[in-house]
């Protein structure tokens, strides 16, 4: 039963691909709703299979002997967050493609390699969640540099192919900074395991055997790479200019790739926490952390583009998130998981939202949304909601996961829970003053309406029903296998 | 004194004499074929020194004893400086061939030169002489670095020294002698003022460096000066030689093969003219301020050199 | 183990003229030596590849080799020189943050301080001398390669810089760990689909919009016209 996964995860993707290149260039292979449908398809079943997997089988599952594809509770819940928003993205594309192609941002002949890097998008990234080895997680996450900013060129501006240039030069030049901490990390397991190996569970089985030291030469190579795919800061500068040309759906899918950095993260520290290398390496991981929080908070300050505004947002939980793995304790793990889980949702609402309001005003300016609350509404309300949840307003999800990690911080250190707080605050002033501003524009003479169409409005419902939902209540499913994840990682 | 010694004295620098202008035509005759032009015969810069010679001497009004003293201190530093780099055979003496003086050496003679170009105070020659003062200071790192590379891979100091133990070796022993010899080559290039630096051929005012320098010298001082940057060319030449490729040097004197090492050494040479205006010819001359980048490579490489060493 | 020998010092020559090749792609302003280099480059790192065959019989460095030489000495070169039909400009002379003399000097210091940070661990990374020497050599390149995308504006010289730190990485793998094989194929495929990629994109940047969107469709690989 378990071969469901691949055919799943790898072949359907690859099947529809062949599907859209045989439909051809003309009809239905410019038919947005049609080929909308298969992609809806595919990202529906890539949940029901993964929520299938959590419920039917034993995890950990392994695939090819175990040596390439593994999947245990901590890949299988990002996959599972990975998939939710793929599908929300899918639904929410429906309509919002439908409107780019009509005014002519997008071009109809385009649309089957739009949709087609969609998939393989949404294939890669979770392959490489699935991925046991280093080196083909490498590779993967290298795929999902490719093909997101393959999906950034397809809008017709000059803008968006510097945009999608920048990603790939960012991205790629620091990946291959992690294929030299991927060559000595090899050479450095050659000391503990007979052969070598570059296996998550080889690595961390034979982690107490490797010599700290070395590891840690390793993991500074490693981190270059999978910090810069995760938006951390100082390699940070490709996340507003990718995010700003990025079509709204792109954005939020993008949003996957920056957990599959803090994911591979996550995973070396474990690795190298096993290792005995734990406190060299949370004094680096909370160096980046930090710096990526007052880099974004102190850029949220004086921005004008609301799609700006939260990549710099994604920064700052980015760097947040590591400072929460550099506690190497239970509990702050367990809410760092939790938050990616919030953190997705909350950043899906306001893109979403962001992009209905490009749709209305052509304009990601905050200048340009004028009679916000009157003309839209559903997205304005999902733009308040969301900012104030991305803030760490109580009741929200995001709020819960920052308070629990900050007091796990104020035990180990004062200090570092002061500057933590000392950087985050200019974060949440610059998103309540920016969606201040927003709202408080002058009303200026009669705009026509964009009509949203339902399919933009259905992923912005679920998102914020969701986020409310997970703010009052842990599911105890939920609760159950992030406690699981902890405890597989030795924390 | 000894007898050994007393020939290399005489035959060093005479042979850097005989051999410059040949070397001087030879590249011009290079260039000229690869433009299409016959150009002058090979023997010209021959033909021009003795016309120089036999011509008066005119100085400027203004001018003062250095242009009258220039010439002659600068082709005295020069052929002391062609004792230190060893053309034909090596000589048993200690007394020649720290590289570094070498250098220093070198630089004086310019230094001459330069203060000749801004004695008669016309507005070429303070022109010529500032771009030359700019191009060697930026060219002096250099020049020391690539110094302390050979230096730092050959253990010794003396350019002789090096020589010897180069005969005994192979490149393979050596392998970053590759990256010394470019940063020579850049530095050969810029010494004898050649085309992506300055350009020998022109007296005009936008591109000369050299030339603007020694436009107030006539008839015989003339020729000493040209014979004086023939002859900084030549020794140039023979060390970059010597140290990528020193077969064919005589260890010992003796009348034989002193011959063939004198013939060996002169078609090495002229090869190597032939690629200098090979090489002249292919490249277009770099804006001034462009020039450091040019001058970096050399530089780095011999940089890496001394790095590299220190790995193996 | 191999350092002595007539191996330990070819593979020094090579080393050498990698430094060389590499010093150049920094300065060097015309597109078409430009590419010209990498290829030589490309050509001296297969050639290490094969004398390191004929050292340790290991037949997948002969794969390697051949990999190297055909795809990034042969076809990307040529790939990149066919895009520079269509490029309006053939030369690249803007530079932002660093002039190519002070990337010169800089990555001189660079491989100085590599080579401090590698030798505290070198004892158990690398086998011998020689192996550290190709280590600190490939990290150095691949900083060199890094400083090329830094310091040129043309997205084609930044390509080049890209493909320069490729080299440099395989460089550093082949003297301290062997890769499985097949993670090396994939790495070189994954290369030529970046590449394939960002020139399509650089022609973007360089040609009208619609036509780049006429290319994207066909999967623009036709660049005559």
């Amino acid at each position: 039963m378990q071969t469901v996964l691949p055919v799943v995860y790898a072949a359907l993707p690859l099947v529809l691909i062949l599907i859209f290149w045989a439909l051809g260039r003309h009809g239905l292979g410019q038919d947005n709703r049609f080929l909308n449908l298969f992609v809806i398809l595919q990202t529906a079943l890539f949940l029901v299979a993964t929520t299938w997997a959590f419920a039917a089988f034993k995890l950990p599952l392994g695939f090819l002997h175990g040596d390439y594809f593994y999947i245990d509770s901590l890949s299988l819940y990002e996959i599972l967050v990975t998939s939710m928003v793929f599908l929300l993205a899918a639904v929410y594309s429906r309509g919002y493609v439908s409107s780019l192609v009509e005014a002519g941002e997008l071009d109809g002949s385009i649309l089957r390699l739009f949709y087609g890097f969609f998939c393989l998008l949404e294939m890669v990234t979770v392959l490489a969640f699935a991925s046991n080895n280093l080196a083909l997680l490498w590779i993967f996450a290298e795929l999902s540099t490719l093909f997101s900013s393959a999906l950034i060129v397809t809008l017709k501006a000059r803008e968006n192919i510097v945009a999608a240039l920048k990603y790939v030069f960012v991205a790629s030049t620091a990946m291959l900074f992690s294929f030299i901490g991927i060559i000595i990390l090899f050479a450095v397991s050659k000391t503990a395991i007979n052969g070598g190996s570059l296996n998550w569970t080889s690595l961390f089985d034979a982690a107490h055997n490797m010599d700290p030291r070395l590891f840690f030469l390793a993991f500074s190579f490693l981190f270059l790479g999978f910090a810069a795919k995760a938006g951390v800061a100082p390699f940070h500068t490709w996340v507003p200019t990718a995010y700003i040309r990025a079509p709204s759906a792109v954005a939020v899918v993008s949003g996957t790739v920056l957990n599959l950095g803090l994911y591979a993260v996550l995973r070396l520290y474990a690795i190298g926490y096993a290792a005995g290398a734990g406190i060299n390496l949370r004094l680096f991981l909370f160096i980046f952390g930090l710096f990526s929080i007052a880099v974004a908070g102190f850029s949220m300050l004086k921005r004008t583009n609301t799609k700006k505004i939260i990549a710099f947002s994604g920064v700052e939980s980015a760097g947040l998130l590591l400072i929460a793995f550099g506690l190497a304790s239970a509990t702050a793990l367990y809410w760092a998981l939790f938050y990616v889980l919030g953190y997705s949702l909350v950043k899906s609402l306001l893109f979403f939202s962001a992009g209905i309001f490009h749709r209305q005003y052509q304009s990601n300016k905050y200048f340009a949304a004028r009679q916000a609350l009157k003309l839209q509404p559903l997205a304005s309300w999902g733009l308040i909601l969301g900012s104030a949840a991305a803030a760490g307003t109580p009741l929200f999800p995001i709020f819960l996961a920052k308070w629990k990690i900050l007091a796990v911080l104020g035990e180990v250190s004062a200090g570092m829970l002061g500057a933590t707080l000392f950087f985050l605050l200019p974060a949440v002033i610059g998103l309540g003053y920016y969606f201040i501003r927003l709202f408080r524009q002058e009303p200026g003479g009669e705009i026509k309406a964009f009509r949203t169409p339902l399919s933009m409005k259905l992923p912005i419902i679920v998102c914020l029903t969701s986020i409310l939902l997970l703010g009052l209540w842990v599911p105890g499913g939920l609760d159950n296998t992030l406690g699981r994840i902890v405890a597989s990682l030795g924390f | 004194m000894n007898w050994n010694t007393a020939v290399y004295i005489v035959m060093n620098p005479l042979f850097a004499l005989v051999l410059s202008p040949l070397v001087l035509g030879l590249i011009k005759t290079v260039k000229a074929r690869i433009q299409g032009r016959p150009g002058p015969p090979v023997l010209q810069q021959y033909y021009q020194l003795r016309k120089l010679f036999h011509k008066e001497i005119v100085y400027s009004e203004d001018s003062s004893f250095i242009v009258r003293l220039g010439p002659y201190l600068g082709i005295a530093f020069m052929l002391t400086a062609s004792l230190f780099v060893p053309m034909v055979f090596i000589p048993q003496t200690g007394w020649f061939g720290n590289i570094i003086l070498f250098f220093y050496l070198m630089i004086t003679a310019k230094f001459f030169m330069v203060l000749g170009g801004l004695d008669a105070g016309s507005t070429f020659g303070g022109m010529g002489s500032s771009r030359e003062m700019t191009v060697s200071s930026i060219i002096e790192p250099v020049t020391i670095m690539s110094c302390a590379a050979l230096a730092f891979v050959l253990k010794t100091t003396s350019i002789p020294e090096m020589f010897r133990t180069l005969l005994a070796g192979s490149i393979f022993s050596y392998p970053t002698l590759i990256l010394v010899g470019i940063s020579l080559f850049i530095i050969l290039i810029v010494e004898s003022a050649r085309v992506p630096v300055d350009n020998p051929e022109t007296h005009l005012e936008l591109t000369m460096i050299h030339e603007a320098m020694i436009l107030e010298q006539s008839g015989p001082k003339l020729a000493l000066v040209e014979l004086a940057s023939g002859v900084r060319q030549t020794v140039l030449m023979a060390l970059l030689i010597n140290v990528t490729f020193p077969w064919g040097l005589a260890g010992l004197a003796g009348c034989a093969s002193l011959l063939l090492a004198a013939v060996t050494m002169a078609v090495k040479m002229l090869i190597l003219a032939a690629t200098v205006g090979l090489f002249e010819s292919l490249l277009a001359k770099i804006r001034f301020f462009r020039l450091p980048d040019f001058f970096m490579i050399a530089l780095f490489l011999s940089f890496i050199t001394i790095v590299f060493e220190l790995l193996r | 183990m191999m350092n002595t020998g007539i191996t330990g010092d070819l593979i020094e020559v090579l080393f050498v003229l990698i430094l060389g090749t590499a010093a150049f792609v920094i300065t060097q302003r015309a597109l078409r030596s430009l590419f010209t280099l990498y290829a030589i480059q490309s050509v001296i790192l297969a050639a290490i590849a094969v004398v390191l065959f004929a050292e340790h019989r290991t037949v997948s460095l002969l794969f390697i080799a051949l990999l190297t030489l055909v795809i990034k000495g042969f076809v990307i070169p040529a790939f990149l020189r066919r895009t520079l039909v269509v490029l309006p400009t053939k030369r690249d002379i803007e530079f932002s943050y660093l002039t190519p003399a002070s990337s010169i000097l800089l990555s001189a210091v660079l491989l100085f301080i590599v080579y401090t940070s590698f030798s505290n661990v070198a004892e158990v990374l690398f086998s011998d001398r020689l192996f550290f020497l190709g280590g600190v050599i490939g990290v150095s390149l691949a900083l060199m390669g890094m400083m090329v995308i830094f310091s040129r504006k043309k997205v084609v010289s930044k390509i080049v810089g890209y493909l320069t730190m490729e080299n440099g990485v395989l460089l550093f793998g082949l003297f301290i760990a062997e890769m499985p094989f097949i993670i090396e194929v994939l790495i070189v495929i994954d290369l030529f689909m970046l590449i394939v990629l960002s020139t399509i994109m650089a022609f973007g940047i360089d040609s009208s919009i619609e036509a780049f969107h006429k290319k994207l469709t066909q999967l623009g690989m036709r660049f005559e016209d």
